[in-house]
């Protein structure tokens, strides 16, 4: 067993840089897809490359005339002109967005068939600038909703009840590295993979990794409590989280919490990370730095099915053993994959392969990972090859991270599914989601964080197939009340946002969502932070009338 | 019909009983009978002191409001070890020494619980309102996946769940956890546990110098890191200031730091039992107790300005926690600039009564009262404990 090259920020390199990865997704598709259209789009984290490539992007005709957005957009009025006025004095005409060519980047987030025009786009500076634009919607009682690169999964970043996008781009400096301490300050328009790049000079990184890193930023990470493939073994983005500078509501500026991360009082970080932007807005953090660990190794198992995959998950968490990522990605992704420009020569005919990466002490580690090695074939693994080099570990990961840019080959539009079961249940709710998929006629694959019981059942469709866009979400629905008969959860790491908002009763019950509505009532009583997420609102079903938003108009909470 | 009364009533009489101090105790045998107790409560617009199994009873400010005392000891409701998966459903009233002993039985000693407090008496529901950090596993918040709380107007809620990854709704386990029962009262938690170490040695590191300590207390297999100050070290025994280790994880990374432990630091292999002594001390009393929180790099500079004013130290090197011991309040004073952040753990009444003992940002007050509004409107619970005495 060699010993792999230990650099964690290279995982998020396989795709290149955030250009090169757009390069690689105009070239996998034949034109642009809307879905990669608006994928492309989203993970752009400078707004000059926002701003400059519009006008390119627009060219595709075909992807403006299928956008289903909700219009917001209610007529000029004096309350907007004179809201306007007053952005503009505070950030500087060029950095407020209103014509519709420049708010259509911002009518959706990664969840493409949910859309929500906003009035406004307010690009702020700084902290000061933030409160005072939340102070002016305040004034005028518009909601403003802040946002971070867009590539939120679940509706999140959406301006619903015409309102106000304040988006962090503009704030994207590494303040403070303190590598004595472990931990830097960022604002949040800092791009996550970014600050593994600043701090590794220092032997150190930032562990949360969402598949999205090279674009996603640390406050949408905050936001959303985004994990990734390694928060089997670090946590997700709550445990790495000490501190935050935070806009509150009213517009007044606090500090939560302290470098240490041992606060006297309530802990309000733990309350506001994965809040979803709905308790205010985070301005600068203090996060947590990890040491790179001493050697990693990467294993990948060769399956003929996917459940014997999560068998083999089962035993190595039985086993006592911590790996600190397992990632199985099923047949159908591995076609895509194969078929694509992120190709990694994995067999076309196995049923699933099974990423099992261990890291530590360079004495422990060789052990972990024969002793993984020894389970996987225990549990039916025709084969586990262990990365010889870091090139070979890229290789591997390859498969896992390019299989949502894989997937823009199979249809328009990629609807990821994210829910959580209990491990040992993987086997059987993984077959149980593809027979959903099945019997809904759907394109249903997996490529998901197994060692975390945090399901990813991908359904790739066509939005303008009306019949077609109702299978999908009925499918979504049953997929997350299997999930919670299974004693899980309806989202591990994408949040509730607007996507879930109305199944949040499939798992609490009115009292419970009552305790958390007194949280969003202390931070933000009269509800204009982030409206209409997280929360039932509603009277309409969703999935018996797609197109129906009317909801979106109802008091929101 | 008085409080205790209707408690009597509602619970039956062997709940009920007298309190020295107080007007009478309750002590509900089920999360059901919790939240009649609380709605009794509510309904008598009465408050409650509401009390594990007593470690800290010094904690916070006083609560001349509250006469009845609520004791969560009697909730011993569903034990539920899942060995698969390394989660465990278990009751906020039960000993953690007790729980500990039963994840260890129903695992064959595969896992552990990931609690350590200073008393074996102290319960899962008290480590965790208090958050507590003990000296193997952190702060209690990160192994929490989900908690059953009881609110002060007596509804039963839910929040997270059973599996170790989970974004559903908003975090309210880590609001609850170290909120010292202002907010509601735990019953139950899902509890992620750890693998049970293959190996585990006590090491001790004479080191006079904490700011050197950090780097041996960020060894790879470094599970528990005390400093002691002089006095303290005495007390376990050691001759000198230094630090007392504990390694655990695979056998061959133990042996790696062990051996790094000899080499460069001239440390010895010590009696474990003294790590259990260094954990009493956190329950010491010597009069005043302050926890401070000290980032590594200023470790040294706040251990000078704490021992200056008198105090014995006890610190956590690496987790940036550090613990005065003295005999009178102006610790405290010096505590207030010689961290990020600091908390009175125990102090005289009178020093209770009249000093702020939760050192943290005051523009926080408002939001942490427009919490304790929001879940406890009637300030039911422990009023007055918790910062600012809400």
């Amino acid at each position: 067993m060699t010993q792999g090259e230990r650099v964690r920020p290279g995982i998020g390199e396989l795709l290149g840089s955030p250009a090169d990865d757009r390069r690689i997704a105009f070239e996998g598709a034949q034109g642009i897809s809307p879905w990669q259209a608006r994928f492309i789009l989203l993970k752009g984290t400078n707004p000059l490359f926002r701003r400059g490539r519009l006008g390119k992007l627009l060219r595709y005709p075909r992807w403006v005339a299928t956008s289903q957005h909700q219009r917001n957009d209610m007529g000029p009025s004096s309350n907007s002109s004179s809201l306007e006025a007053a952005l503009r004095d505070v950030v500087g005409s060029d950095q407020v967005l209103t014509r519709p060519e420049e708010l259509f980047v911002y009518e959706a987030d990664g969840l493409t068939h949910h859309s929500a025009r906003p009035r406004a786009v307010i690009l702020p500076a700084t902290t000061e600038e933030v409160a005072r634009v939340v102070k002016a919607c305040r004034k005028h009682e518009v909601p403003f909703v802040p946002r971070g690169a867009g590539t939120g999964l679940s509706g999140g970043a959406l301006a619903l009840a015409d309102g106000v996008i304040i988006e962090c781009a503009r704030m994207n400096r590494i303040l403070r590295v303190d590598p004595g301490d472990r931990f830097a300050v960022v604002q949040p328009g800092v791009v996550n993979a970014d600050l593994s790049k600043a701090v590794l000079q220092h032997g150190l990184f930032y562990a949360p990794d969402p598949s999205s890193q090279q674009a996603c930023t640390l406050g949408g990470n905050v936001a959303e409590n985004s994990g990734g493939p390694h928060t089997l073994k670090y946590g997700t983005t709550t445990n790495h989280v000490l501190a935050l500078e935070l806009v509150l509501p009213d517009g007044n500026v606090v500090r939560l919490g302290s470098p240490t991360g041992w606060p006297a009082g309530y802990d309000l970080v733990g309350a506001v990370v994965g809040s979803e932007g709905t308790l205010g807005i985070v301005t600068e953090a203090t996060v947590r730095l990890t040491p790179i660990p001493e050697r990693t190794e990467t294993l990948l198992g060769i399956f003929p099915d996917v459940v014997s995959a999560c068998r083999a998950v089962g035993a190595i968490i039985r086993s006592g053993l911590v790996p600190a990522a397992m990632e199985i990605v099923d047949r159908r992704t591995i076609e895509a994959v194969e078929a694509s420009v992120y190709a990694a020569g994995l067999p076309t005919d196995a049923g699933a392969v099974l990423i099992m990466e261990l890291d530590g002490p360079a004495v422990a580690v060789g052990v972990q990972a024969e002793r993984t090695q020894a389970l996987a074939l225990a549990e039916g693994a025709r084969e586990v090859q262990v990365a010889r080099d870091e090139e070979e570990r890229q290789r591997f990961w390859r498969a896992r991270k390019g299989a949502f840019g894989a997937m823009g080959r199979l249809a328009p539009d990629l609807y990821v599914n994210d829910a959580v079961v209990p491990r040992r249940k993987l086997p059987e709710i993984l077959e149980a989601v593809c027979a959903i998929g099945d019997k809904h006629g759907l394109r249903l694959s997996n490529v998901f964080h197994a060692g975390d019981g945090n399901l990813h059942p991908n359904i790739s469709f066509d939005r303008r197939d009306a019949d077609e866009l109702a299978r999908v979400l009925k499918a979504g629905k049953e997929i997350l009340q299997l999930c919670v008969e299974a004693g899980g959860v309806i989202s591990g790491e994408h949040g509730i946002g607007t996507e879930k908002r109305d199944y949040m009763g499939l798992l609490f019950s009115d009292d419970d969502l009552d305790a958390m509505k007194k949280l969003r009532a202390a931070f933000d009583p009269t509800l204009t932070c982030n409206p209409g997420k997280l929360f039932p609102t509603t009277r309409f079903c969703y999935e018996a009338n797609p197109k129906a938003r009317g909801y979106d108009q109802v008091p929101l909470g | 019909m008085s409080v205790l009364d209707a408690l009597s009533r509602e619970l039956g009489e062997a709940r009920v009983g007298s309190s020295p101090g107080m007007d009478g105790r309750v002590r509900p045998g089920s999360g059901e009978e919790l939240a009649a107790a609380l709605r009794v409560l509510a309904a008598g617009g009465a408050s409650a002191v509401v009390r594990g199994s007593g470690s800290w009873d010094a904690l916070g400010h006083p609560m001349p409001r509250a006469r009845i005392l609520l004791e969560t000891t009697g909730l011993l409701g569903e034990v539920q070890v899942d060995g698969e998966d390394g989660v465990a459903h278990l009751p906020a009233g039960a000993s953690v020494s007790s729980l500990g002993e039963h994840v260890r039985k129903e695992t064959g000693g595969a896992w552990e619980l990931p609690f350590d407090p200073a008393s074996s008496s102290s319960t899962l529901g008290g480590c965790l309102a208090t958050a507590s950090p003990g000296f193997r596993f952190g702060h209690p918040r990160d192994v929490v996946l989900g908690l059953e709380i009881a609110l002060a107007t007596g509804e039963r809620v839910r929040c997270g769940g059973r599996v170790v990854k989970n974004v559903t709704g908003y975090d309210l386990a880590k609001l609850y956890v170290g909120s010292l029962g202002t907010l509601g009262v735990i019953e139950a938690a899902w509890i992620r546990l750890l693998p049970a170490p293959e190996k585990t040695e006590c090491w001790w590191v004479p080191l006079a110098d904490p700011s050197q300590a950090v780097e041996p207390a960020r060894l790879p297999s470094a599970r528990a890191a005390a400093w002691l100050s002089a006095g303290l070290a005495r007390e376990i025994p050691k001759p000198g200031a230094g630090m007392i280790l504990e390694l655990a994880g695979d056998a061959p990374a133990v042996a790696a730091d062990a051996e790094f432990l000899g080499r460069q630091y001239a440390a010895d292999p010590t009696d474990p039992a003294g790590l259990g002594l260094v954990r009493a001390m956190r329950g010491k009393d010597p009069g005043v107790r302050v926890r401070v929180s000290a980032r590594p790099s200023k470790l040294k500079e706040s251990i000078a300005g704490l021992s200056n004013a008198g105090a014995e130290i006890l610190a956590q090197p690496a987790r940036g926690l550090v613990w005065a011991f003295a005999s009178d309040e102006a610790v405290v004073e010096v505590a207030g600039s010689a961290g990020d952040g600091f908390l009175v753990e125990a102090a005289p009444l009178a020093v209770r009564e009249s000093r702020e003992l939760f050192g943290e940002n005051p523009a926080l007050r408002p939001l942490q009262a427009a919490l304790k509004a929001q879940y406890d409107p009637a300030g039911t619970l422990n009023p007055g404990r918790f910062a600012g005495r809400i």
